[in-house]
């Protein structure tokens, strides 16, 4: 009797965690789960098991150009957000104090700026410069989302990195731009690994940035809205099945990828 | 024999602090300098400065006879061993030690066969392809000296690289060092806080002390002839005895110390009749008399403390000052009993000012 | 191949040979056309800092800062683009409408409620979970619960939206569910009202929670509640005692977070609320559909949501927060 009650804080905790974990994934599991559904209607029970919409997914050109759009926005939102945000973490890495901490607020403010206030600023913004919606636009949009998180990823790797590193490759004969691109860079790897497999997921997922910049050109996510509020078939739900199932895959390299890397 | 280095009226600050203060120094070629001195002292600033990674205040800094003050670290031919290494953790240990072969735009050939005889010198062919994770600190120690010496620097700098090493690994890098130093004749110039460390390496220590040079010298020179309290102190342990000068000649100077005329080597310093002076005494080279001497004086033993290859005592000397003895096994069971008698040989005892008494 | 001509010469010879060394990229960087150009440039101080801070300087100033403050002053102007015969002049008008309707500031209004007892809700129901990950799987499991968390969030915010409809709506799992145990006799309306909305909101936001509160608890050292259970601590009382005040940097970053991304979400309300549920960023949505002259008003309405979330998370950091407490 003693131990069962010294047991109720943990118990409780375990059964804590394993609801949440349900909670989490109860939703998605129904949604995948209706995607086999052999009817053009969502509905419980799930009756009637079927493939077709896969196979009718698989051969839909506005889903397939969604996902190659998406892909190509992703692509060039994380090769911009890269290189920008490991530019600002230099810069941030060697700028000491007051001014240190200013910038580093100031390269973090798109991730604390509510994504609506975001969306409608950037909105603005290209028509103040004669922008017009559309790739660019979005490609925009996405990275200005994107860069501070990769300024975080790739900071708190520098600031791990030992400081006479750089040191002893100009001692060796190295100027700044070699001992960036062959010491600082390398060290950096994992972290910008790491940063642009986040930056692919952001931008894949973003829908209210994309919803004020796109043209009329649909990513995924705008496809799938625009979908839902059409009315409802297990069609929308065997796309997002692929879609999550290949984000998900993403984000399991890059956990496994970033794991890999640290132990090393 | 040309100076490879000279450091002329070198200071360095930060702000209101003065790291380096009107620095003088002038290195040979060829030789294991070790800059000695406690945390603070300046030697690692002094160091930095000829690596190129601190620029001094005034003063000019001389390679080779050439001016290097404010040429940039890859742009001088001075190479450092690091004190925690940094070796670049993502390449292996041949690329580390190629790295700066690379950038002078050696073929791939060229620098394979270098880094091959480098890595020979201390027996590492097999790890070539390690990476520096896979290696204990001895070895990363010894890679991180080939890859400072792979350029082929004109003078190579270690920053305390022994510090991270445990006492017996140490030891053996120490001679390790002094013989590749001999073997490659390099000039090395070794910065430490190890007074043990500098006298088994070097053929000249340099004792840095609030940014100056306090003393310069070989080892025995600087261990048995001090010229002021804080190398006596820092180096060795040494009994400080106040005594005045009687006379003073090239042969040695007489002194009196507790009313008793005493002898010690001349002093580096002029010395005149009345002069409050420091006798320096090292523990070892206290004498036990086996009957009562008109040189010698009485004390008695307060202390002893076993210490293995010698005994430690601490002896009372009649105005009640206390002395440190070191005494050998053989020597220390003779002695028994409290009440000794004790001298010294004049020509292992120095003479130094007593600074206090100057004011 | 390559180690075959290492052995070739004799000896234990490594696998290492000489192609293994980057001379290309030396010989590049020792070229003239690099040393007289980029190599120039950095070996000079200024023109390195130059090189090294125009790009930075420029994209903060022009992409962070910018559109917020375009956005203040399009705010500011009585009409917005520019028009023949029509100079736009400076006006708070925009600001006033605010105030002037219900219909305007009721939204706002809602949008606070939602987003502060979403993140009240998502602290209760995180914190036992992200204490579980931290200090009670055994170390060498933990990134594996850790995990299992992270992977439904990968799904981004349309999916999960979308699969709270399977769960919630009048044919879906929970009410069908429901009538097949005999509960009830005809589905209980959850989707498109309050509920489902909060719910899809703590469903959407719960990992911004759950990072910061994991490495803020993961850091309390363990001996420390050792130490309060040796000195007579029990559970709750080293709880309050010990872990609350030590994890309190991870429960204030964590409930900003999701504070302000929970009253920036647009399309979870669109989808999950009903009529009676319009939040703050549908309301700014509507300026900026069709005809684009209401964009004023909009940008006025977008810097009153944003500073008054921005100065809520503020005053909340200030006074619960300790002084290393910071949000990202």
């Amino acid at each position: 009797m003693r131990t069962m009650l010294a047991d109720a804080p943990r118990t409780a905790l375990t059964m804590a965690y394993w609801g949440f974990v349900l909670y989490l994934f109860l939703p998605l599991t129904l949604m995948m789960a209706m995607s086999f559904k052999n009817a053009a209607f969502i509905a419980f029970p799930i009756g009637d098991w079927t493939f077709d919409w896969y196979l009718k997914v698989m051969q839909d050109k506005p889903f397939l150009e969604a996902c190659a759009y998406s892909v190509l926005v992703a692509g060039l939102t994380t090769l911009a957000a890269t290189v920008i945000g490991v530019w600002i973490a230099m810069l941030i890495a060697t700028t000491e104090g007051r001014w240190g901490a200013v910038l580093f607020a100031l390269a973090c403010l798109p991730a604390v700026v509510p994504g609506m206030i975001s969306a409608i600023s950037l909105r603005i913004f290209i028509s103040t410069i004669d922008m017009p919606t559309g790739t660019s636009a979005i490609v925009l949009g996405h990275t200005v989302h994107a860069v501070p998180f990769v300024v975080v990823m790739a900071l708190t790797r520098l600031r791990s990195m030992p400081a006479n590193l750089v040191d002893a490759a100009r001692d060796l004969g190295a100027d700044s731009v070699v001992a960036f691109f062959r010491v600082t860079l390398p060290y950096l790897g994992p972290a910008i690994g790491g940063g642009m497999i986040f930056c692919i997921l952001l931008s894949i997922d973003d829908f209210v940035r994309t919803f004020f910049l796109g043209g009329y050109r649909p990513t995924l996510p705008m496809l799938i809205f625009a979908k839902v509020q059409g009315g409802m078939s297990p069609e929308i739900n065997a796309m997002a099945t692929l879609v999550l199932l290949v984000t998900g895959a993403v984000g399991l390299y890059a956990e496994y990828y970033t794991r890999r890397s640290r132990s090393r | 024999m040309d100076p490879v280095v000279q450091f002329q009226n070198v200071t360095k600050a930060y702000g209101q602090a003065v790291a380096v203060d009107d620095l003088n120094l002038t290195i040979q070629a060829g030789k294991f300098v070790t800059l000695l001195g406690p945390s603070g002292c300046g030697k690692s600033t002094t160091l930095r400065m000829l690596g190129g990674f601190e620029i001094p205040n005034s003063g000019r800094i001389l390679l080779a006879g050439k001016d290097v003050t404010r040429l940039p670290p890859n742009k001088r031919n001075v190479n450092i061993v690091f004190q925690d290494y940094a070796l670049f953790p993502h390449m292996n240990v041949a690329r580390n030690i190629a790295f700066g072969l690379e950038l002078k735009g050696l073929d791939s050939s060229a620098i394979h066969k270098r880094v091959m005889e480098l890595l020979a010198l201390v027996q590492l062919q097999d790890y070539a392809a390690r990476m520096p994770s896979e290696l204990s600190g001895g070895q990363r120690q010894r890679v991180a000296l080939m890859r400072a010496l792979a350029p082929d620097p004109q003078v190579l700098l270690l920053d305390e690289p022994l510090s991270a090493l445990d006492a017996k690994l140490r030891q053996q890098m120490q001679i390790e060092l002094k013989s590749i130093q001999e073997r490659t004749g390099k000039t090395f110039l070794f910065v430490t806080h190890d007074q043990e460390e500098a006298l088994t390496m070097s053929d000249q220590i340099v004792v840095m002390n609030n940014g100056k040079v306090e003393q310069m010298g070989d080892p025995h020179t600087l261990y048995s002839r001090p010229q002021s309290v804080f190398v006596a102190n820092f180096i060795g342990d040494a009994n400080l005895l106040r005594a005045k000068v009687v006379g003073a000649d090239a042969q040695g100077t007489a002194l009196t110390w507790n009313g008793r005329q005493v002898g010690a080597l001349p002093s580096a310093h002029a010395m005149k009749q009345g002069d409050s002076v420091l006798i320096v005494v090292r523990p070892e080279a206290l004498r036990f008399l086996s009957v009562p001497s008109g040189e010698g004086f009485a004390g008695k033993i307060r202390k002893r403390v076993f210490k293995g290859n010698h005994t430690s005592m601490t002896i009372e000397v009649d105005d009640g000052s206390q002395l440190n003895a070191l005494v050998h096994p053989g020597e220390s069971e003779a002695i028994s009993g409290e009440d000794v008698w004790l001298g010294w040989n004049p020509r292992a005892a120095t003479v130094i000012r007593d600074e206090s008494a100057a004011g | 191949m390559a180690s075959n001509s290492t052995l070739a010469r004799g000896g234990a010879m490594p696998a290492v040979t000489a192609p293994a060394y980057s001379t290309r990229l030396s010989a590049l960087f020792n070229s003239g056309l690099y040393q007289s150009t980029l190599g120039a440039l950095v070996s000079n101080k200024t023109t390195r800092m130059v090189l090294l801070a125009a790009v930075p300087i420029v994209w903060i100033v022009m992409m962070h800062i910018g559109p917020i403050y375009q956005m203040l002053k399009i705010s500011l102007l009585s009409n917005y683009p520019i028009q023949h015969g029509r100079a736009p002049t400076f006006t708070f008008a925009n600001y006033a409408i605010f105030f002037s309707e219900p219909l305007y500031f009721m939204p706002l209004i809602r949008s606070f409620v939602y987003a502060t007892s979403a993140t009240a809700v998502t602290l209760l129901v995180v914190y036992p979970v992200a204490y579980y990950v931290a200090k009670i799987v055994q170390p060498d499991r933990r990134s594996k619960a850790l995990l299992l968390l992270l992977v439904p969030f990968w799904a981004g915010e349309l999916i999960r939206t979308f699969s709270i409809i399977m769960l919630l709506a009048n044919r879906g799992a929970l009410n069908v569910f429901l009538r097949d145990i005999g509960m009830i006799d005809r589905p209980i309306p959850l989707l498109y009202t309050p509920f489902s909305l909060g719910f899809g909101l703590v469903y959407l936001i719960s990992l911004y929670m759950l990072l910061p509160l994991y490495s803020a608890i993961d850091k309390i050292p363990k001996h420390l509640l050792d130490a309060a259970a040796d000195l007579g601590a029990g559970p709750f009382t080293r709880f309050r005692r010990i872990v609350l005040p030590l994890s309190r940097d991870g429960i204030v970053s964590g409930c900003s977070l999701v504070f302000l991304t929970s009253i920036g979400v647009f399309a979870t309300p669109m989808l999950l609320g009903g009529p009676t549920t319009v939040l703050f960023p549908e309301t700014i949505s509507g300026f900026f559909h069709g005809a684009s002259d209401k964009w004023p008003v909009g940008a006025a309405f977008a810097m009153i949501m944003l500073v008054s979330a921005l100065t809520t998370a503020a005053i909340f950091m200030r006074i619960v927060g300790g002084k290393s407490t910071r949000l990202m």
